[in-house]
Formats: C-alpha cells, sequence, structure tokens
C-alpha cells in the first residue's frame, strides 16, 4: 500500500500538468452542452486538429506561439462548421459533430503528412519561455495554469456582459431570446467555434508538452472531459456562472488525480476507457434513477 | 397619423399544392392605430396564432405585407423585429430563460433590439432600475434579483415576463393567451397588470385570447378570426354594450357550418 501511496505521490506534478491541459478541453467541452445546450462533439476533432496544425507548423519553423494562434483559428473553424450544419441542414448536433469529427481525421493526416511526428528537437511555448528548465513539471503547471487562468477569467467576464448574457439567454431559452432580439443562429455559431478553439488549443499545447504529434492523439478525449466536468460541477455546482466556468478546471484536475490513483493501485490501462464510460453514464443515469425511487424532490418543487 | 400596425393582405398557406392544404393566414387586412388595445378571438384554427406569429416574424408570410409605424418589416425576421416588438408568451417557461437569473432577464429585456456590447452587464444602476420597475408588482421580485427565474411559479414568471415587455415601451405589444395557463386568481392578477401598464405607457397591444369576459372587460377593439380572415369587427362604440352571449352568437361562423355539413 505504501508504495501505491509513493508512486502517485510521485505522479502528482505530471498528472495536474496533464489535466491542466486538458482542462481547455472541458471548458471546450462544458460551452456548448451547458451554456448553449447544444451536445457537440467537435472536440473529438478539434483537439487532434489543433495538435497536428500546431507539430505541422513547427517543424516548419513557425514561431510556438504563432502556430497555437493558428491551431486555435483552425479549431475555431471546426466548430463553426458543426454548429453551421446543424443550423442550415437542421441535421442533428451529435451527427453534425461526427461528421466533422470524422473528415477531420483525414484533414489532420493531410496536415501532418503521416501519423505521427517527433519535436523534440524544436522549440516549444515552453523552451521559448523557460528554456533548459522546460521539462521541469512545475514549470509547465505555471505556464498552462497561468493561460487557463486567464481564459476562465476571459470567460466569466464575457459571461457576465452583455453579449454574453444574451449568449446564454440562447442556450437557456432560444425562443425567448430571439424575441429579445438576440440572432440565435449566429450566437451558435460563435460559441461553438469559440469552444472548439479551446479544445484546439489544449492540442496544440498537449502536443508541446509531449514531444510528438499524432493524428490518433486524444481518442476518447470526449468523454474524458464529459467525466471531468461531471465531476467538477459535483465539487463546484452550477448555481452561479463562476461556478459553471470553474468546474471545468476543478474537475479535470479532480479526475486526472483519480485516473492516476486508479492505475497505480493496478488498474489496467486497457480498461481505462470503459471505467470512464461506466462512470460518466452512471452520473448521467443518477437523475433519473433517484426520480423512480422517490417522489420527495418533486414534491418540493410543487410546493414552491 | 400613421398607423402602429398594418397588415395587408397577409396571406400564409401551410401544405400547399397538397390534400392538405390549409390557408391559415387568407388576405387578411388588419391596422391598428397608436394606443389601440385590440383582442383578438375565434376558434381554435381560426389563424389567431398564425396572426401574432406573422407579426413577430416567426412566420414569414407567403404574400401581403406588414407595417409596424410605417416601418416595412415583411422581410424582417424574429430577431430583427423584436426592437419594435414585445410578446409574452402563453407559456411561462418560454417568455423567460429558466436558468438565468431574475435580473440577468431583466438584462435580456432592457436590451431588446438594441446593440450589446463586451461591457459588464448588471451594473449597480440598472440594478436599482429593475428592482423599481419590479417592485410595481407586489411580488417581492425586487429583493431577489438574483435568483434563478426557474424557481419562481408560474405566475410569478408570468408577471416577470410582462415588466420585461413593457419596460422598453414597445412600439407594438403581443400577449398570446398570456393568462391561459394561469389559476383564475393569478390570471386576474397578470391581467389587472398588463391593464395597468398599457394605460399608463399607452401601448398598441394584440392580446389573443379564449376568455371571452377578458375579451368584453378590456380593449377598445375585438377582431373575431375565422378561417384566417377577420369575420367581425367591434370597434369602441359597439364593445361597450356587448355581453358574452352576444359574442358566443356570433361564434357561430363558416367551421362550424362546414363541420356540420360534414358530420
Amino acid at each position: 500500500m505504501l508504495n501505491v501511496l509513493t508512486s502517485f505521490y510521485g505522479l502528482i506534478p505530471v498528472t495536474i500538468a496533464q489535466s491542466l491541459i486538458v482542462a481547455f478541453v472541458v471548458l471546450g467541452v462544458m460551452l456548448p452542452f451547458r451554456i448553449l445546450n447544444f451536445p457537440d462533439l467537435t472536440s473529438e476533432g478539434a483537439f487532434p486538429l489543433g495538435g497536428c496544425v500546431c507539430g505541422a507548423l513547427i517543424t516548419v519553423g513557425v514561431n510556438p506561439f504563432l502556430a497555437c494562434f493558428i491551431a486555435l483559428l483552425c479549431g475555431f473553424a471546426a466548430g463553426c462548421t458543426t454548429a453551421f450544419i446543424h443550423l442550415r441542414f437542421k441535421i442533428n448536433t451529435l451527427l453534425a459533430g461526427i461528421l466533422v469529427m470524422t473528415m477531420l481525421y483525414s484533414i489532420n493526416l493531410r496536415i501532418l503528412g503521416r501519423t505521427n511526428i517527433p519535436l523534440f528537437t524544436y522549440d516549444t511555448v515552453f523552451t521559448l519561455t523557460a528554456g533548459a528548465s522546460a521539462n521541469l513539471p512545475w514549470v509547465k503547471i505555471l505556464i498552462v495554469g497561468i493561460l487557463i487562468a486567464l481564459v476562465v477569467a476571459a470567460m466569466l467576464y464575457f459571461f457576465m456582459s452583455e453579449k454574453g448574457t444574451s449568449m446564454r439567454a440562447v442556450g437557456a431559452s432560444p425562443d425567448m431570446a430571439e424575441a429579445q432580439g438576440i440572432n440565435v443562429g449566429t450566437a451558435t455559431i460563435i460559441g461553438v467555434g469559440v469552444a472548439s478553439a479551446l479544445s484546439a488549443t489544449g492540442g496544440s499545447i498537449m502536443v508541446q508538452t509531449q514531444g510528438f504529434a499524432d493524428v490518433n492523439m486524444g481518442f476518447g478525449i470526449l468523454i474524458n472531459g464529459l467525466a471531468a466536468l461531471i465531476i467538477g460541477e459535483a465539487i463546484t455546482g452550477r448555481q452561479t456562472i463562476l461556478r459553471q466556468v470553474a468546474a471545468p478546471v476543478v474537475g479535470s484536475l479532480a479526475y486526472y488525480q483519480l485516473i492516476s490513483f486508479c492505475l497505480t493501485l493496478g488498474l489496467a490501462p486497457a480498461d481505462l476507457k470503459f471505467a470512464t464510460g461506466a462512470f460518466v453514464l452512471l452520473m448521467l443515469a443518477l437523475p433519473s434513477l433517484r426520480k423512480s425511487s422517490g417522489g420527495t424532490q418533486i414534491r418540493e418543487k410543487i410546493r414552491e | 397619423m400613421t398607423d402602429m400596425l398594418s397588415v395587408k393582405d397577409g396571406t400564409k398557406i401551410f401544405y400547399r399544392g397538397t390534400q392538405d392544404e390549409r390557408r391559415a393566414l387568407d388576405k387578411l387586412n388588419v391596422t391598428l392605430s397608436p394606443g389601440d388595445f385590440c383582442v383578438v378571438i375565434g376558434s381554435n384554427g381560426a389563424g389567431k396564432s398564425s396572426f401574432l406569429n406573422a407579426v413577430s416574424g416567426k412566420l414569414p408570410l407567403d404574400s401581403g405585407r406588414i407595417f409596424i409605424d410605417g416601418q416595412d418589416v415583411t422581410r424582417l425576421n424574429t430577431h430583427r423585429r423584436a426592437q419594435f416588438i414585445a410578446r409574452v408568451f402563453q407559456d411561462p417557461m418560454i417568455g423567460t430563460a429558466p436558468t438565468m437569473t431574475i435580473g440577468e432577464n431583466m438584462l435580456l429585456a432592457e436590451l431588446r433590439g438594441k446593440p450589446r456590447g463586451f461591457t459588464y452587464g448588471l451594473t449597480a444602476a440598472r440594478r436599482a432600475r429593475y428592482s423599481e420597475q419590479l417592485s410595481e408588482l407586489n411580488l417581492g421580485l425586487e429583493k431577489r434579483l438574483d435568483m434563478q427565474v426557474g424557481l419562481l411559479s408560474g405566475g410569478q414568471r408570468q408577471s416577470l415576463s410582462l415588466v420585461m415587455a413593457v419596460s422598453t415601451r414597445p412600439k407594438l405589444l403581443l400577449l398570446d393567451e398570456h393568462t391561459a395557463a394561469l389559476d383564475p386568481r393569478t390570471a386576474k392578477l397578470v391581467m389587472d397588470t398588463t391593464v395597468r401598464a398599457v394605460e399608463e405607457l399607452n401601448l398598441t397591444t394584440l392580446m389573443v385570447t379564449h376568455n371571452m369576459e377578458h375579451a368584453i372587460k378590456y380593449g377598445n377593439r375585438i377582431i373575431m378570426m375565422d378561417a384566417g380572415k377577420v369575420l367581425v369587427e367591434i370597434g369602441a362604440e359597439e364593445k361597450r354594450g356587448i355581453t358574452v352571449a352576444d359574442l358566443v352568437d356570433r361564434f357561430h361562423t363558416k367551421s362550424d357550418i362546414i363541420a356540420l355539413q360534414g358530420a
């Protein structure tokens, strides 16, 4: 047991660094699901897209910061495409996401030229900022942590602004939003676009920390993101916009520590996706299980 | 004086060219002068909702034109027309954003049809103004600006919807059976608030209702619709002496006759 704890303890910094990167994706999962009420799967394709674009650009000598920014723009375009397909052709949001995600696989392969390219020998955002100590976990935590804090602060401010309030209204009640003069289509496209831009940014940072870009990277990242989001919301709650925006980061931090603990306890990595899926299923099923077992919650509502 | 609302030959046909073809609006002509409070009645399928949806922009016309305060809005979609129109829906769940707070809902309404910026939304000045506007309802909502609207009762939500609708002094107020889903006591409360606001602000109002007593009691004009047209129009003079029985009498409409022949 002591053995397990020491190896878990040793992994904590690396896991924190990883979870902060994935927190970008979790934010990108949260925004469509919770704010726009637009269940979206584009993240699954936007995450490797960001990684591949960033990796390919770095290998041809583009400045890593610029490479990240271009990856972000590509992710934005992918998200906008999904939302557009849904709005214009009335195709179910999940199906629209799967279509874009599937097509992105080919695009990613084209961008990278092959399935995998190493980036160890190139300068990254981390080596440019921290020099020789770039590979220390605490340096990564500091850099990514500052980035994610800025993103969360920006999102928090935006969702309390006049424009952001109207974007939230689109998810809360589209009919009402339209009647208040809000362009539901534009708000949806921009919102889903920003979400995928976040996922792509996560991908672009990920390739720079792991030292290679791979078209298959992040397989299942969406379900991981969803699991992290659910855990985060269980911890922070969703009553205010601050809690809703903080939940992805808190959830990501908690979820990856949990995974790391399970792995050190001896959970086979092969079983990980099953365990994650089962966990998400359980959390999603919980409300309806509760409802059928007792009526206390419903009664309380009627009393109000 | 220009008409506040004018619908000219408004036509909307569903399932055109099929067996199920149905004329929801059939060369409908309606004009409202500024300050008119017009009640729209008619049996189910008469075209009342289509009329309201055509005015709001939700239902684009096949032919005909719609003018609001002299401006042709026929080609503007719902969110563009929102600068002129405020609407209270029948379903209290639709008219407000349930997962957002009372203050945020008021903010959304205040900026209806206006440009929205990146500046902070619920400023102290706005909160004070919203509290004042809500206090007129006497429901205590003014003290609960940070409460989620989903936690309010149907009547409270509908009252909030109404305040949101009138707070911007819209050129046109659309009330779509807005008390139908409420219990009689709450319905009266919401109706009283409606009348007070409409009179105080001299709003041009279009109210759809199935409640004949409301139709007689409120407003200065009645329009009775049938088969997508105005069947009977009762002006201010005639409306004063009218009774529920008179109205029901006039309800024997073309659709009834068709229905009887079909039977």
